[in-house]
């Protein structure tokens, strides 16, 4: 039966989901894959549960002892948002480079890990925060991070009955130096050709490199970030951790037709992404 | 040249959402054959009205209740895909494409469209200054440009143009080339400062 409910409590979405409602959040990827099925003559014959208002889902808690981002929590919020800015900066920057003002007030981070673009800015930035999943579902809660739930392209080992309910982040980054970039072939409203998270300590013996758009599933960029923890802060080392990057990205993708324009670019992205980040160690934003 | 099955049903759709693009021509009773569903009331507050709209299918946008079944016209269908911002009108005081809105997220809150701006009769001021700075041409845009800019202004009166240009970068203009646009914005907001408005 074809019907659109809107969850009042995480149960009711569950037992929704149970009989083969859809999910939809902010509906922002949803509502095209619909038009796009109802162009080619699909009128959608299931029902619809709306998930976007429950408690536990819009819950953001990034001060407490497990830092949380409830799935249903916008881009605008996470872009406006100071706790999110001062804490995990890569989140809200990202937050502010996708869509528009329009897409990011409906958008969410859950939606966009769920529909699992390769080139979803959120995932970006969540992945080098070491982001964990919670999921529920009527057989009970599992964690999984967020790189092995992302399958391949649009694709998650979520099963039809699971809901994200938000993702835990690493509190060992919280405050540290992060930097999110993004290039995209004018400046919004695009789908990134290539996006970098970075965050850096002071110490580095933690660092965080992560790029977008170019690898079939998120990857943290292990070779790059063990470089980065036993070099010496500085150019050499950012334009060195750049190339490592760049080719961390043909191993793991061969050289596709789009290779001669993504190896340098990831060079340069990833090394501009770490200068940045070191400028913030040295010079933090509130005392510039 | 022949069209392939995929092709003509393409072409077909196409053909057939021009036949239902008028107001209150869309066939809900078509959708009810095709997928046996049991459609409900659709109510929400639009310009500060209720609003009850009847067998609202449960994948229907927003921008089609608006101009299918309400005849709200000043709300435009560009792109249909969220990249041009023609469609945009605010939901609850927040600027949303409608066409990317499913209609059910509207249920009980507050839409305001561009008709929803003018009161007995006289234009909003951010409209004026539209028509003042020479910021509109063929118009089409222009709802969603408006909406978008009263948005900012509601959070930011006096915005700089780097916030001007943030807010309106998800509304597509083929002709002004947003000079004008971003003007009237900035203009807006300097009247209001100066009192000059109400």
């Amino acid at each position: 039966m074809s019907r659109f409910v809107t969850a009042r409590s995480l149960d009711g979405a569950l037992d929704e989901v149970s009989h083969g409602a859809r999910i939809i959040a902010g509906g922002t990827d949803f509502m095209i894959h619909v038009r796009r099925e109802r162009l080619f003559g699909d009128e959608p014959s299931h029902a619809f549960v709306d998930v976007s208002r429950l408690e536990e889902l819009n819950r953001l808690d990034l001060s407490s002892d497990l830092p949380f981002v409830g799935a249903a929590v916008t881009f605008r919020r996470l872009e406006t948002s100071p706790e999110v800015r001062s804490l995990y900066g890569a989140l809200a920057q990202c937050a502010a480079t996708v869509g528009s003002v329009q897409i990011r007030t409906l958008a969410t981070i859950g939606g966009n890990a769920a529909n699992a673009s390769p080139a979803a800015d959120g995932v970006t930035a969540l992945v080098a925060l070491g982001a964990r999943a919670k999921i529920v579902s009527p057989e009970g809660t599992r964690t999984e991070r967020l790189e092995e739930l992302i399958t391949g392209p649009n694709r998650t080992n979520l099963s039809p009955e699971e809901i994200i309910v938000g993702f835990e982040l690493d509190r060992s980054v919280r405050g540290t130096a992060q930097v999110f970039r993004k290039i995209g072939r004018r400046q919004a409203v695009v789908i990134a050709r290539l996006n970098v998270a970075v965050c850096l300590g002071r110490d580095l013996s933690d660092p965080r490199v992560v790029v977008g758009s170019c690898f079939p599933s998120p990857r943290r960029l292990s070779a790059v970030e063990a470089l980065l923890a036993s070099g010496s802060p500085g150019p050499t080392l950012w334009k060195e951790a750049g190339l490592v990057a760049s080719k961390e990205f043909v191993m793991v993708c061969g050289w596709r037709a789009s290779a001669s324009y993504k190896t340098p670019v990831t060079a340069a992205l990833v090394t501009h992404a770490l200068e940045s980040a070191w400028e913030q160690v040295e010079v933090p934003d509130d005392h510039r | 040249m022949a069209l392939s099955t995929r092709n003509f049903r393409f072409f077909q759709a196409i053909e057939d959402g021009h036949k239902t693009s008028h107001p209150g021509q869309r066939s809900a009773a078509r959708d009810f054959e095709d997928t046996g569903a049991n459609f409900m009331n659709l109510e929400f507050i639009l310009n500060g009205r209720n609003q009850s709209v009847p067998d609202v299918p449960p994948h229907e946008n927003l921008l089609h209740v608006l101009r299918d079944r309400l005849g709200m016209l000043g709300t435009k269908e560009g792109c249909g895909v969220g990249e041009c911002g023609a469609c945009t009108v605010l939901l609850d005081g927040e600027p949303v494409n409608s066409c990317l809105t499913n209609a059910w997220k509207a249920e009980g809150r507050e839409v305001t469209t561009i008709e929803g701006l003018a009161t007995n009769g006289r234009l909003h001021p951010l409209q004026e200054a539209f028509v003042e700075a020479g910021a509109i041409q063929c118009g089409f845009c222009t709802p969603g440009m408006i909406l978008a800019a009263y948005a900012l202004l509601k959070r930011t009166p006096n915005p700089d143009d780097d916030q001007i240009k943030t807010a309106l970068e998800g509304n597509l203009c083929r002709c002004t080339g947003y000079k004008h646009i971003v003007e009237a914005v900035r203009l807006t907001a300097r009247k209001a400062r100066e009192g000059s408005v109400e």
